[in-house]
């Protein structure tokens, strides 16, 4: 074998096991379905975030116009933990420049005043001074979705920004909810539904399920920087607040709801709408056939 | 050469006047950031009312003894320069061509026995000077009807444009719309019961224009009248000089409708200092001045009638408490603002500014009718199905001139029960309908929710089992906000509903042994 050969085989070699080491088990997996990690800084944890799960190329391609959809639904401050921290959102969208998106517009429906929740929450200065297109919803710009796998309805009206945009980032926080136990990702779309949404309270679980079916965020960050653990969605006790400094990320909404869950010391079965997702095949709920990245940033 | 310089100031305080209305919005910080109720705080007459009937200070006090001290010194310059109700006035006035000379009459006294009949009101606690005080008079009415109004035309005729959908069209109606939207319309569109009767009023009052000039500073501003009476002995004079050959033009141009050109026509308290006279004198004769004789026409209102205006003002006072709305029994209905006193001292200090109601962040608080009698038409109430109490927000109190709803700090009013929630069994979906909900619970804003829910298996129809979650109010945390009513799905008729008992203000409007004015332990 001379030098030559040598070379060319050994890179062989390495080109296979860089190639199969995630079946064999070899060294860290190239993209985990969800990267979990925790740090002092959001801005550090979300970037880390992002780029276990491939880097924010993968998702947002130069030109695109991105919607970062945050959870502003209530009166609010950051330390009150029922809205997204403003720091992870302003990442996101600075994350989005950094990819060459054109626009990143940022919005939600609130359930409080939206001039109050936009400031109190803190996302609005965050998420401008990033570059961020913040607006209020404005009633007119909905379009009726149908939603053919709809169990419990078939058509909703959608935020037509949502619709338009070339891609969509979901940025829910974990919390505590009355109804439904906690509100994780698939409860982030109420804050894009147009109308009385009250009444999707009937039948909640099958409602966010179908909701889920149309629209398909290109990832999601979970934030559990901050998690409020009892007298959701609203709080306002700092008692119930629990910092975990921690966010979850990946493309699979069953998935990042399903880790969300343990936050709270539950899992994914324990809650109505996760279980329906994984059981109409939206994704997978069961931890133990995902991989996971959990690491300190 | 005056009468552009005074123009020029009307315009401008019109200006300001404008645009704190218009500031009087919330903007998502605690605090407003500007001195919205400054025309209010200046007003001598509000802050004098506010000292009969209530005994207390208005939150303008000091700014207003400015006001009544220029006054005393220049006269009712404020009329004539300042005022922006006398502004629209002269614009008014000059919708059409004034000839020949005016007639004088002797009603001028009118507005100093509405401004006597007031204050005998308010020395006995009955608070009637806000509904004729000038500038608590424009703030409403400008506030209820027209600005509304004008939201709604500007809104429809934007909408319209939106739905033709011709992108030429709304690449130039949308940007429009967003900077209308920045500057002078509302966050959202305020709807006011009785907006239209206060535009109709505010309308008449300046249509009486057309038939003299002034018509509303001349007869019937209480304000104006207060101003003369301060000013009666006004340094500031008006002065004619020799070459005066009594032409008339004066008289002609007065906006006060004074008989000017007679030496003795001319009455410091009548004068709106417009100074009108002085750039329309033929002769240049006619100036002010610090000068002058120190002895202007007398102002002789009669005795008898001033004795009559001010035993009206207190029999008043009984006459319109006879009535049901001052029995004991409180209103369920009457849901005052947090930080609203007990009712006899709300209604001896609300002027009926309506500044509470064009900064409330829902459109929830309404004007009155006659639900809290007749001296407290158009006042403040909640009403949540429009709108509901924003949890954190004091903008109400802060806006207040006069402390009848006092300023609140944040932790305080989240602990300010306006009234308390109660279910209507019969009406809500978990209880009587074997249907899942619990929106009241989602939205209800207190740290521990005031409502908490009962998980129950009951029956449908079919005989399904179905467990639902059903609702109660915890009455020693609920604060009566109204946003379980504003936002329950059964949206004509909710089935939860806020009604006055427990509200803080009262002693007597309370239901447990252990509430304030109880005597548990």
């Amino acid at each position: 074998m001379d030098r030559r050969d040598f070379l060319k085989d050994t890179a062989g070699t390495f080109a296979a096991l860089t190639t199969l080491s995630p079946l064999l088990g070899a060294g860290p997996p190239a993209r985990p379905d969800l990267a979990v990690v925790r740090g002092p800084s959001p801005e550090r944890i979300v970037r880390a975030a992002v780029d276990a799960l491939g880097g924010i190329r993968r998702f947002i391609a130069k030109g695109d116009v991105v919607v970062v959809k945050p959870n502003i639904g209530w009166d609010r401050r950051p330390e009150q933990a029922a809205t997204t921290n403003p720091e992870v959102v302003a990442t996101l969208v600075k994350l989005c420049f950094e990819a060459g998106a054109r626009k990143v517009k940022v919005f939600d429906r609130t359930c409080n005043d939206a001039r109050r929740c936009y400031v109190q929450s803190g996302i609005e200065a965050a998420a401008r001074a990033a570059g961020a297109e913040v607006s209020f919803v404005d009633e007119r710009r909905f379009r009726e979705v149908p939603i053919p796998h709809g169990v419990a309805i078939k058509a909703w009206p959608i935020y037509i920004d949502l619709l338009e945009a070339d891609k969509v980032i979901s940025a829910p926080i974990a919390k505590h909810h009355g109804l439904c136990r906690l509100t994780l990702c698939h409860k982030n779309w109420m804050g894009v539904m147009g109308e009385n949404r009250g009444r999707i309270h009937q039948r909640l679980d099958d409602t966010l399920v179908d909701i889920s079916t149309v629209i398909k965020p290109a990832f999601t960050v979970l934030d559990a920087v901050r998690i409020l653990t009892n007298h959701g969605p609203q709080g306002g006790d700092p008692a119930d607040v629990r910092r975990l400094d921690t966010v979850i990320a990946g493309t699979d909404l069953v998935a990042i709801d399903a880790y969300g869950t343990t936050l709270f010391g539950l899992t994914g079965a324990d809650i109505g709408y996760v279980r329906e997702a994984a059981r109409r095949g939206l994704g997978v709920m069961d931890l133990g056939r995902l991989s996971i990245r959990k690491f300190e940033a | 050469m005056l009468i552009w310089a005074r123009r020029c100031t009307q315009g401008l305080f019109l200006l300001v006047f404008i645009l704190l209305f218009l500031q009087t919005e919330q903007q998502g910080a605690d605090q407003l950031g500007y001195p919205v109720k400054v025309f209010l705080d200046i007003d001598p007459l509000l802050a004098l009312a506010t000292l009969l009937s209530a005994h207390a200070l208005a939150a303008g006090f000091l700014l207003s003894l400015a006001l009544a001290g220029l006054t005393v010194v220049l006269g009712r310059v404020f009329c004539g320069w300042a005022c922006p109700l006398g502004t629209l006035h002269n614009l008014m006035g000059a919708l059409r061509r004034w000839r020949g000379p005016q007639r004088v009459r002797g009603w001028f006294r009118a507005k100093y026995l509405l401004l006597v009949f007031l204050l005998a009101g308010s020395a006995v606690g009955l608070q009637l000077t806000g509904l004729f005080d000038p500038l608590s008079l424009l703030a409403r009415h400008l506030a209820l009807g027209p600005y509304p109004a004008f939201n709604y035309a500007a809104n429809s005729a934007m909408d319209a444009v939106y739905r033709v959908d011709r992108k030429a069209l709304t690449l130039v109606a949308e940007p429009l719309f967003a900077l209308l939207k920045k500057s002078v319309l509302a966050f959202q569109q305020p709807h006011f019961a009785q907006g239209s009767l206060l535009t109709a009023l505010l309308l008449a009052i300046l249509l009486l224009n057309l038939s003299e000039r002034r018509f509303w500073c001349r007869y019937l501003c209480p304000l104006g009248a207060l101003l003369g009476l301060l000013g009666r002995w006004a340094q500031l004079r008006r002065e004619v000089a020799e070459g005066c050959n009594a032409c008339g033009v004066c008289d002609r141009e007065c906006q006060g409708g004074l008989a000017a050109s007679r030496e003795t026509g001319w009455i410091s308290s009548e004068c709106l200092y417009c100074m009108t006279c002085d750039d329309a004198c033929p002769k240049n004769a006619v100036s002010f001045g610090f000068r002058g004789k120190p002895a202007p026409a007398a102002l002789d209102l009669g005795r008898r009638r001033v004795l009559l205006a001010g035993g009206t003002g207190l029999a008043a006072v009984a006459v319109s408490r006879a009535t049901p709305a001052f029995d004991r029994r409180a209103n369920p209905g009457l849901l005052r603002p947090p930080g609203a006193r007990p009712e006899p001292d709300f209604l001896a200090r609300c002027v009926k500014c309506g500044e509470c109601m064009k900064v409330c962040t829902t459109n929830g608080l309404q004007p009155t009718l006659l639900e809290a009698g007749l001296e407290g038409v158009w006042s403040p109430v909640l009403v949540p199905t429009r709108g509901y109490c924003e949890f954190n927000c004091t903008l109400c109190g802060q806006v207040c001139p006069t402390g009848a709803i006092q300023k609140l700090t944040p932790a305080a009013k989240t602990q300010w029960r306006i009234g308390t929630a109660m279910f209507d069994r019969g009406r809500c979906l978990p209880h009587a309908h074997a249907t899942p909900c619990i929106v009241c619970e989602e939205v209800c804003p207190t740290p521990t929710k005031a409502i908490w829910f009962e998980e129950v298996v009951v029956r449908d129809r079919a005989g399904q089992a179905v467990t639902v979650k059903q609702p109660h109010v915890d009455l020693k945390l609920c604060i009566g906000c109204g946003i379980c009513e504003a936002k329950c799905p059964i949206g004509d008729r909710p089935a939860v509903y806020v009604t006055s008992i427990g509200e803080t203000r009262s002693r007597q409007n309370q239901m447990l042994l252990d509430d304030p004015g109880g005597y548990g332990s």
